[in-house]
C-alpha cells in the first residue's frame, strides 16, 4: 500500500506544481528549488536568505513520477565505505552523497546552493552562522536537529569525536560548532576569518545523526546508513553492488528514480562493455579511443564536462636545472599542448596557464597559455646556463587519464629541443605520493606529473597545497606569492581576495615552477533512457536524473 | 607409516609453513615502500592529522610490538580492521571468498573436462590428425594471453551475438541454492523452502555468468593438462606392464583406461591441485576483465593503497588455501600411490 500512497502523494505533488525539472538538473537549489539564491562560489559572499517555500507551492512544468525508474551506474572503484566522514575518495562520494548531504551543496556549475542550511552568514570574523531547515527526516524517521549538525562538524574537525576523521584538513581553519540557544542554527567556529568557510561546507561535511552514530560501531557505520539524502539505503555487498530505493519523505521533491545501483568495473573496457548492451546506465571514465564505439551504438551517448582536475608536471624549484626560472619557461614553451589534447586525448581536455582553472575564484583571465615555441625555448635554456641538461620526468601509472602517454609526449617533446634530453619514469602512484607527502621537499622527484583536483572552485585550496613555502605537497617557494596567499586568506572583502588572488596566478604564470599542461575532462557514457547532464566536480548526481523523453 | 600418521605429520608442517607465510608477509610491510597514511589522510594533510591518524591505526608502534599484537590476533581469527575501509579484514575477505573459489572450481572443472580426454585421445592416436588437432589446441592456449582472450570472448559472444553477460557475478552458487535449502547455525536451523523456480532460475543466470571467465581462466590450464596427459599416457603405453597386460590377452580399453591412464593420473592430479592454488591467487587479470568480485581484485585493490590488514589476511588465507590443497593433494597421492606413504 505504501507504493499506492507514493503515488497520490505524487499527484497531489503535481496538482501543486512539484519542483520544476530544471531546478532538479541545478540538484541543490535550496528550499525546493522556487527561487534562485544568490551566493556564489565566492566565500565573501557572506550571507544569503531565503523565504522558506514548500516543495509543494513549487511552480513547476513537471509530470508525474515514474512508477517504474531503475538506473544502474557504473563506476571504476566501489565506496571504500559507507560513512561519509571517514574517506577521501571521489567514487565513495558519489554513493555515499545519495544518502547523505551537507549544509550547503552545489549545482551542476559549480554555484553554491543551499541544502540542509538555509540561511547562512557571517556573524563576526572566526564565527559563521547556519540556519537549519526544517521538516528534514533522516531515513529512520527522526527529525534533524542542530545537534545533529554540531556533532557531524565536531566529528570531523575535533579530536575525539568518534574517529579521526581524515577530513579534518577538508574544512581548513574549522575549529568546532555548537547549536544556537532558542534558535533552530549552529554556529561555526574558525581560526582567524577563514575567507572560503561556505565554500568548504558547500563541498564537504555531510550531516549525520547524533545518535544513530553514537549507537553503532565504526565497522557498522562503515555499512549502513541513515541520511536525510533523497535515497536510502536497500542493500550493501561490498565490493559487488550498492542498492538505493527512492525515499518518499525526502524533503524535496522525491528523486525520478525508483531504484539506484551503483557498481564497479575496474576496467574501461569492460564498463564500456556493459554500456553497450545495456547492462548498466551511465558509466565514467570513457577513454578517448572508446567514444567512437559508444557513439557509434545508437543506444548511449558521450556526456562530457571539463572537471576541477588540472595535471601539471611539478619542477622543484631549489634543484638544478629547475631551479632557474628562465629553464622553467623554456620547459613550457617546449610543450606542444594542443598536440597532446588533440592525439592523446581527443579533444577532451582543456589547455591550462596557471594553478587555478578557468571558473574557479581568483583565476586571472588575462594570463594566457604559453604558446608551444621550440626555438624560444632552445634560447632561454641557453640563458639560463643549463644547455646539455638531462632531466627525468617521474609520472605515476593509470592514477590519471592518459597520464603515461601524456608524460611520455611531454618528455619527447622536450627531448626534440637540442640542449635538452628527457626521458620518462614510470612509478607507482603510492610510492610516487609517498615522497611527495612526507613534509620534506627534499625526498620527492625534481620532475613530476601529477594532478589535483579541487572541488572547492577556490584558487587558494591549489596553490596553498601545492605552491607556497610550507605547503603539504609543495614544489615551489616564492615570498611574493606567499604573502599575496596570506593576505587572501586574511581579508573578508571579495573584491579584494579575487585581485590578490590573481596577482599570485599571474606570478605563478611567469615565474612557471610548473609546466601547465591540461586540465582533466570527465567523460562519461549515458545510455539514451537516462536524461543527465555531467557535472564539473566529478560527481554523478542521480537526483537529476530523469526519464528520457520517449523511452 | 600409516596414514593417519603421514597425515599429521603432513598437517603439522602446514602449520609451520602458515605461520612463516604469516611472518613473510608481516615483513614485507617494512621493505614495502609507500606509506599508508598517505591514502588514508588527504594528499596536503597536516602533519599533525598524520600523527594523529597513524596513532589511531597502530602504526606507530615498534615493529615487534605490532608483530606479536597480530600474530595473538589471528589466532584468535582477528584480522585486524581494513585501514581504508574500517571494516573487519576477515570480513571483508570472507566475503570475497565464494566468488574466487567458485571460478577457480568452474575453470578446473573446465579444464579436466576437456584436458583429459584430450589428452587421451591425443596419445592413443599418435601421429592422427586428431592427435594434431589437440597438440595445436594446446599449443594456441598456452601461448594466448588471458586478458586477450577474456576480452575477445567478451567482444564475440555478448557484444556481437548477445549469448552472455559481459560481466559481473549477479548471484553466487550458494546463494542460488539457498533457493532450496536454508541452513543457518545461529540458531542451528535446516529448512526447506523449495523455491525450485528461482532456483532454476538463479542457477541459470549464475552459469551464464561464470561460463566466459571460466573458459578465459581455464584455457592456459586445459591445454597443460592436455600436454601433460598426453605425454603421461605415452609414456605409460611405452612401459613393460602395458606390453605384458597385453600379451596376456587384456582387451585394449582395459589397458588403457584402468591401468596407463590411472598411472597417468597420478602427476596429472599434483598439477590440478598446485593449479587451484594458483588459480585463487592469479585471478586477477580475469577478474578485472570481467569485473569479478573475487579475492584477486580486493588484493589488487589492497595493495595499490597499501591496506596492509587486507594484504596480510588476504595473502595469509590464500597461503593456507596453498597449504591445505597440497596436504589434501598429498593424501590423494598417497591413495593412489600407497608406496608415496612408505
Amino acid at each position: 500500500m505504501a507504493h499506492d500512497e507514493g503515488t497520490s502523494r505524487r499527484k497531489f505533488l503535481t496538482a501543486a506544481g512539484a519542483a520544476a525539472a530544471t531546478a532538479s538538473v541545478a540538484g541543490c537549489t535550496g528550499g525546493g528549488g522556487s527561487q534562485e539564491t544568490t551566493t556564489t562560489t565566492t566565500a565573501t559572499d557572506t550571507t544569503t536568505t531565503e523565504a522558506d517555500t514548500q516543495t509543494g507551492a513549487d511552480t513547476s512544468e513537471e509530470g508525474d513520477l515514474p512508477d517504474e525508474f531503475p538506473v544502474t551506474i557504473t563506476q571504476g572503484q566501489m565506496p571504500t565505505t559507507l560513512d561519509p566522514q571517514n574517506h577521501r575518495s571521489t567514487p565513495t562520494d558519489n554513493v555515499v552523497l545519495h544518502a547523505y548531504e551537507g549544509l550547503l551543496g552545489r549545482d551542476q556549475k559549480g554555484k553554491v546552493v543551499q541544502k540542509l542550511a538555509t540561511n547562512y552568514e557571517r556573524q563576526e570574523p572566526g564565527r559563521v552562522r547556519f540556519q537549519i531547515r526544517e521538516g528534514v527526516t533522516f531515513h529512520n524517521g527522526d527529525q534533524l536537529t542542530p545537534e545533529d549538525v554540531a556533532f557531524s562538524i565536531n566529528r570531523i574537525v575535533k579530536k575525539n569525536v568518534s574517529i579521526a576523521s581524515p577530513q579534518a584538513d577538508q574544512l581548513a581553519g574549522v575549529t568546532g560548532a555548537k547549536v544556537v540557544d532558542g534558535q533552530r542554527a549552529v554556529d561555526v567556529m574558525s581560526e582567524g576569518i577563514n575567507p572560503i568557510v561556505f565554500s568548504l561546507f558547500a563541498t564537504y561535511c555531510d550531516i549525520m545523526q547524533k545518535s544513530w552514530v553514537q549507537e553503532r560501531s565504526k565497522s557498522e557505520i562503515a555499512q549502513q546508513m541513515n541520511g536525510t539524502g533523497p535515497f536510502k539505503l536497500e542493500q550493501y555487498q561490498s565490493g559487488v553492488q550498492v542498492e538505493f530505493s527512492r525515499y518518499e519523505d525526502y524533503w524535496r521533491r522525491p528523486p525520478a528514480i525508483t531504484t539506484l545501483t551503483f557498481r564497479a568495473a575496474k576496467e574501461s573496457s569492460t564498463r564500456v562493455n556493459q554500456l553497450l548492451e545495456g547492462e548498466t546506465d551511465i558509466i565514467v571514465n570513457v577513454p578517448p579511443q572508446s567514444i567512437s564505439r559508444v557513439r557509434n551504438a545508437g543506444a548511449a551517448r558521450i556526456s562530457a564536462v571539463p572537471s576541477t582536475r588540472i595535471i601539471y608536471n611539478a619542477m622543484k624549484y631549489n634543484v638544478e636545472p629547475f631551479s632557474s626560472p628562465k629553464f622553467r619557461r623554456a620547459m613550457n614553451y617546449a610543450v606542444d599542448l594542443q598536440s597532446i589534447i588533440q592525439n592523446v586525448l581527443s579533444g577532451f581536455a582543456d589547455p591550462t596557464s596557471q594553478p587555478t582553472l578557468e571558473g574557479f575564484f581568483g583565476y586571472n583571465p588575462q594570463v594566457s597559455v604559453y604558446p608551444h615555441n621550440k626555438s624560444k625555448a632552445e634560447q632561454l635554456v641557453e640563458e639560463s646556463g643549463h644547455a646539455g641538461a638531462s632531466i627525468t620526468l617521474h609520472t605515476p601509472v593509470g592514477r590519471y587519464l592518459k597520464d603515461v602517454e601524456i608524460a611520455q609526449a611531454v618528455a619527447n617533446q622536450i627531448d626534440q629541443l637540442s640542449n635538452v634530453s628527457c626521458s620518462v619514469k614510470q612509478r607507482e602512484f603510492a610510492t610516487l605520493a609517498g615522497e611527495l607527502t612526507d613534509g620534506n621537499i627534499d625526498t620527492g622527484p625534481a620532475f613530476y606529473l601529477i594532478g589535483w583536483g579541487n572541488a572547492t572552485f577556490d584558487a587558494s585550496q591549489t596553490i596553498i597545497p601545492l605552491l607556497t613555502s610550507d605547503g603539504a605537497l609543495t614544489s615551489y617557494s616564492n615570498e611574493k606569492v606567499d604573502n599575496l596567499i596570506d593576505q587572501a586568506q586574511s581579508t573578508g572583502d571579495s573584491q579584494k581576495r579575487d585581485n590578490l588572488l590573481r596577482q599570485a596566478n599571474q606570478i605563478l604564470h611567469d615565474q612557471a615552477p610548473w609546466i601547465y599542461l591540461n586540465r582533466q575532462y570527465s567523460v562519461y557514457g549515458v545510455r539514451n533512457r537516462v536524461e543527465w547532464q555531467a557535472r564539473r566536480d566529478e560527481r554523478i548526481d542521480a537526483y537529476a536524473m530523469e526519464p528520457a523523453e520517449g523511452q | 607409516m600409516s596414514m593417519g600418521r603421514f597425515l599429521l605429520k603432513r598437517s603439522v608442517q602446514g602449520v609451520f609453513v602458515v605461520w612463516g607465510v604469516v611472518t613473510a608477509v608481516f615483513a614485507l610491510r617494512y621493505v614495502t615502500p609507500g606509506n599508508p597514511i598517505t591514502f588514508v589522510a588527504p594528499l596536503d594533510a597536516s602533519q599533525q592529522l598524520r600523527e594523529q591518524i597513524a596513532q589511531e591505526l597502530g602504526l606507530n608502534r615498534p615493529f615487534y610490538v605490532q608483530y606479536f599484537d597480530y600474530i595473538f590476533s589471528l589466532v584468535q581469527g582477528d584480522m585486524g580492521y581494513s585501514y581504508i575501509q574500517g571494516v573487519e579484514a576477515s570480513q571483508l575477505i570472507f566475503a570475497r571468498l565464494p566468488a574466487t573459489l567458485e571460478l577457480a572450481v568452474a575453470a578446473s572443472i573446465v579444464a579436466v573436462v576437456i584436458s583429459i580426454p584430450l589428452g587421451v585421445i591425443s596419445a592413443t592416436r599418435r601421429h592422427e590428425p586428431a592427435d594434431y588437432a589437440a597438440t595445436s589446441f594446446s599449443l594456441v592456449g598456452i601461448s594466448t594471453p588471458n586478458f586477450w582472450l577474456g576480452i575477445m570472448l567478451v567482444l564475440i559472444l555478448s557484444v556481437q551475438f548477445g549469448l552472455f553477460p559481459t560481466s559481473r557475478r549477479a548471484v553466487g552458487f550458494l546463494e542460488s541454492f539457498g533457493n532450496l535449502v536454508v541452513l543457518s547455525f545461529d540458531p542451528l536451523r535446516f529448512a526447506l523452502p523449495l523455491n525450485v523456480t528461482e532456483f532454476f532460475h538463479d542457477i541459470v543466470t549464475w552459469l551464464a555468468h561464470i561460463t566466459l571467465p571460466a573458459i578465459t581462466l581455464g584455457t592456459y590450464f586445459t591445454a597443460l593438462i592436455t600436454r601433460l596427459t598426453r605425454s603421461g599416457m605415452l609414456d605409460e603405453l611405452g612401459k613393460p606392464y602395458v606390453r605384458s597386460s597385453r600379451a596376456k590377452g587384456l582387451p585394449e580399453t582395459l589397458v588403457r583406461y584402468k591401468h596407463a591412464l590411472r598411472n597417468t593420473l597420478i602427476p596429472v592430479i599434483t598439477v590440478l591441485g598446485l593449479q587451484l592454488g594458483t588459480l585463487i591467487g592469479g585471478a586477477v587479470i580475469t577478474e578485472a576483465v570481467f569485473a569479478w568480485p573475487g579475492l584477486g581484485t580486493l588484493l589488487i585493490n589492497a595493495i595499490n593503497s597499501r591496506d596492509w590488514p587486507l594484504i596480510q589476511g588476504s595473502l595469509i588465507v590464500i597461503g593456507t588455501g596453498f597449504v591445505v590443497i597440497n596436504i589434501f593433494v598429498d593424501a590423494l597421492y598417497a591413495y593412489i600411490n600407497p608406496q608415496v606413504v612408505h
